[in-house]
């Protein structure tokens, strides 16, 4: 078992099912359950801005997502047909603000690229692409 | 994800149970808000013993920041315990753990 892959609607309520995907490519590729909450979370963040801001005149992206394992890590990508945008140009959230500075937009991809080791944006023909990596090293 | 509320010492302890994902942050945020109001009416402490918790995302960490300024605002104390592994990477990546009070465990908290 090399690589999956699955589809979905980009809403919300379909957010369990992509978890789903990801936890059954886990467990049939026999990688240690520890590692797995950085590619949940990853997945969840990513997903979750095509929901929030994807859409555009009545149109709901479609969103397919791809895991591999390559050399000692995880590839995943997450790619949408929705308008271009490039979620690492997103404004860089200050982490040492005081509580009454803090703003949370901006987190979930902050937090993407702290918990990858590698995460790529590009725009391929009509689809919005992301490619994260990790190597899975305790 | 399951939310239960204790009264402990006095102390309003919210114990969080399973994935606290965008689907569950509504639901968990609107029962943190009725634990503080409790809460506030006591004067009561604050706890959230997160020792069940097994997954946060950033729609999670939205709660526990409108938990932190809605205690702050009431005056109570409010801290955090209990943390799992993959919970805290997420608390520490983001600087919170340095805008909320985290204890080692739930006695640690009600303590302090």
């Amino acid at each position: 078992m090399n690589g999956r892959h699955t589809g979905v609607r980009s809403d919300a309520a379909n957010l369990p099912t992509l978890t789903n995907f990801l936890q059954e490519f886990w467990s049939a590729a026999e990688l240690p359950p520890a590692l797995a909450p950085p590619f949940e979370l990853a997945l969840e963040e990513i997903f979750i801005n095509v929901v929030t801001h994807g859409s555009y005149n009545g149109n709901v992206p479609w969103v397919e997502v791809s895991l591999d394992l390559a050399e000692g890590g995880v590839t995943m990508t997450v790619e949408d047909d929705g308008p271009p945008f490039d979620p690492l140009t997103l404004p860089v959230p200050d982490v040492a603000a005081p509580l009454g500075e803090r703003r949370v937009g901006g987190l979930g991809v902050y937090l993407v690229r702290h918990m990858m080791d590698v995460v790529t944006y590009a725009r391929v023909g009509t689809r919005n692409q992301l490619r994260m990596t990790k190597r899975l090293t305790p | 994800m399951n939310v239960r509320v204790e009264t402990v010492e006095g102390a309003r302890v919210v114990v969080p149970e399973g994935r606290l994902d965008f689907g569950a942050a509504t639901g968990f945020q609107a029962q943190l808000e009725q634990a503080i109001a409790d809460a506030g009416q006591a004067g009561a402490p604050v706890v959230i013993d997160c020792n069940a918790l097994d997954y946060v995302s950033s729609a999670g960490l939205r709660v526990f920041l409108l938990a932190a300024r809605e205690t702050q605002r009431r005056k109570l104390k409010f801290s955090l315990c209990a943390l799992k592994p993959a919970v805290r990477e997420v608390f520490e990546l983001s600087g919170f753990t340095r805008i909320i009070a985290v204890h080692a465990d739930r006695a640690a908290a009600l303590a302090h």
